[in-house]
């Protein structure tokens, strides 16, 4: 286990306010990826499987425990240095999609060069639309470009999402139940689109699913029940 | 800075930010406008005023014998570097009696008028308005239109002027009789109500003689200022040493009235800025409803790694966006607005005129473009939307990521 890890996650707990009280969601995740695995995160609804997944792509913070990005351990991160990170390093795909609505795909596609290029993507902003031209292609919405999200078909909606995230060519990719709001044709599609450009990029996707179907296709499953991680079932 | 597209598809696409974009055009254009009309104002009281007194006016404050005589001041102050052209003038001051009056031999009469009788040499005279060319003939004398119509004289008729010469002892009135050759008009409503224009001659001789001139008009070359040319002729004054000469700008001379209009200007800054402040304030409001609108957006946004500052940033370029859209509009608004300035009178005034050129002496409302002011007001009216963004850029700013996520 020499090997290096693109994301560990050690003991993390996360509880919600409620009324008086606390809601525990997670009492002591702990989780390793390796660069360019592919690995299921199964649970119920409810279980805690975006909790969880937002606090790996530093979005919400723990109350306990470490997240170690590329082994530096990124948990006290200031709210700027963890935007930077999710800019170049993290590609999230969303159940909801979350795609701006006011914008075409293309323009959606290129949201995240934009900020992640700051003023020099006045210079970039010919490469970077060539790029993001490409990877709707490699999506499959060449004929797209000019659709905003209110003029396009769920499934569209989530190729242009996964365009999105992999538009800064991210070590990590994290996906909260992608294929959720999609009819299961479609949702079988998107999964074999995401899976294909993952492994095409090597990017590590971990990938939060209760359709027992994509265990499959992952290289292994993890089990989120009660709030923890049980029976991680390795891998082939 | 490269949200700047997102932020202009908003402005495209919201209605809202539109309409707050209107508003500010409207103060933008309320401002351009009133303050043409200010300057318009302003540049034409300038005008006049310097029609007739010129650049600078020197003027000698010994007279005599000993002192420099016209042909010095005339030799000293042509040497002067930009000068277009140097005019001598006799001022004194006169009574005159209204037409068919007795006056001039009743002082006690309440038609007598009082008068400053300006003597000028014809040829050399530049002021149009002065119609200067009508002295040809000797003993001839053009009167300001307000005070021929005053007095109820005519030119052809003859003019009764009394004055008096000498000085202490030897003060003796005088009396002669002037040709009324036409009247002039300069606009300014002084000038025009107090003055007669005579041939400097004829006034050196009726005051016996003593007192060739009382002032020197110098007028400069399009390029050179006022002020420039008053120190020039300082200095070429003192190079022919010709001591107590009293050199004066034009704007020295009509002091009192200019300082009034400028000091209107300084109280219409005030209301100036409550306007842009009004106009900017409504974008606060928009913003902040923009903000609380595009919660979902902001997640997003945050979540593809825009941090804290970049979503300030954001809305303030939003913003400026809003600001700049608003203020070009204004100034376009408003320079329709001067263009068709007597349409929007006649409409406001429902058929009326609301500009009356009797009060005003000019015939139509003047409308004169101040390139500083209008930077001032667009530099004004982007620094108050930038201002009054900060407190919807750090509401945006301080939105959690997840929670503004969930509120699609
Ligand atoms: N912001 C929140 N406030 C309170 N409770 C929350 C909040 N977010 C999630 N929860 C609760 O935490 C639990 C886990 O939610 P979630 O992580 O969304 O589960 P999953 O993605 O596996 O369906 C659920 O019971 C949910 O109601
Ligand atoms: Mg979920």
């Amino acid at each position: 286990m020499s090997e290096p890890l693109i994301l560990e996650a050690r003991d993390l707990h996360k509880s919600y306010r409620m009324g008086a009280g606390r809601l525990p969601v997670l009492r002591g995740v702990s989780l390793q990826l390796r660069p360019g695995e592919v690995v299921a995160l199964m649970g119920a609804s409810g279980s805690g499987k975006s909790t969880l997944l937002h606090l790996l792509g530093l979005l919400d913070r723990p109350d306990q425990g470490r997240v170690l990005l590329d082994g530096a351990d990124v948990t006290e991160l200031g709210q700027s240095a963890a935007a930077r990170l999710r800019a170049g390093a993290i590609g999230f795909v969303f159940q909801q999609f979350h795609l701006l609505a006011d914008l075409n795909a293309l323009q959606n596609v290129l949201m995240p060069r934009r900020i992640a290029c700051g003023w020099s993507w006045w210079r970039r902003a010919g490469r970077e639309r060539e790029r993001a031209r490409a990877i709707l292609e490699a999506v499959g919405l060449a004929g797209r470009l000019r659709h905003r999200p209110a003029q396009l078909s769920g499934g569209e909606q989530q190729r242009v999402a996964i365009a999105r995230a992999l538009v800064s060519a991210p070590a990590l990719l994290l996906a909260d139940e992608p294929t959720g709001n999609l009819d299961s044709a479609t949702g079988a599609d998107i999964l074999a689109l995401l899976l294909r450009l993952a492994r095409q990029r090597q990017a590590a996707l971990l990938l939060a699913t209760h359709d027992a179907h994509v265990a499959a296709h992952s290289d292994r499953v993890l089990q989120l029940v009660d709030g923890t991680i049980v029976g991680a079932a390795p891998g082939p | 800075m490269s949200l700047l597209h997102l932020a202009w598809t908003y402005f495209r696409r919201r209605a809202l930010l539109t309409l707050s974009a209107l508003g500010i055009a409207l103060g933008v254009a309320l401002v351009f406008t009133t303050l043409a009309v200010v300057n318009g104002f302003l540049s034409e009281l300038e005008r006049t005023l310097r029609e007739f007194s010129g650049d600078v006016v020197v003027r000698p404050l010994e007279i005599g014998p000993l002192a420099a005589g016209r042909a010095e001041y005339m030799r000293a102050l042509e040497a002067v570097d930009g000068l277009e052209s140097a005019t001598p003038r006799l001022n004194w001051f006169g009574l005159v009696g209204r037409r068919g009056a007795r006056a001039l031999s009743d002082p006690r009469s309440a038609d007598l008028n009082g008068l400053l009788l300006v003597g000028v040499e014809p040829e050399r005279e530049r002021a149009a308005a002065l119609h200067a060319e009508l002295l040809a003939q000797p003993g001839s004398l053009i009167l300001g239109d307000e005070l021929a119509q005053r007095l109820g004289v005519a030119a052809g008729d003859a003019l009764e002027v009394l004055s008096y010469r000498g000085s202490g002892r030897d003060l003796a009135p005088v009396r002669a009789t002037f040709q009324v050759a036409g009247s002039f008009r300069t606009g300014q409503y002084e000038q025009d109500l107090d003055r007669a224009i005579v041939r400097r001659e004829d006034l050196e001789r009726f005051l016996g003689g003593r007192v060739p001139f009382t002032e020197i008009v110098l007028r400069g070359a399009r390029d050179i200022a006022p002020e420039q040319l008053a120190a020039r002729a300082r200095m070429a004054l003192a190079e022919a040493g010709i001591r107590g000469a009293d050199v004066r700008t034009w704007r020295a001379q009509g002091g009192n009235l200019l300082a009034a209009v400028e000091n209107q200007r300084g109280t219409l800054s005030v209301v100036f800025f409550a306007i842009v402040a009004v106009a900017a304030f409504q974008l606060l409001a928009t913003l902040t409803l923009t903000v609380t609108e595009k919660r979902h957006d902001i997640g997003v946004l945050g979540a593809l790694g825009a941090g804290p500052a970049r979503v300030a940033g954001f809305f303030m370029v939003l913003c400026l966006v809003i600001g700049a859209a608003g203020t070009a509009l204004g100034l376009a608004l408003g320079l329709w607005l001067c263009r068709n300035l007597h349409v929007v009178e006649l409409w406001i005034g429902g058929g009326e005129r609301i500009f009356t050129p009797e009060l005003y002496q000019f015939p139509e409302i003047p409308i004169a473009v101040d390139p500083g002011s209008v930077s001032v007001l667009v530099g004004a009216t982007l620094a108050a939307a930038l201002l009054f963004s900060c407190i919807p850029a750090w509401l945006a700013a301080r939105l959690p990521i997840v929670r503004a996520l969930h509120h699609a």
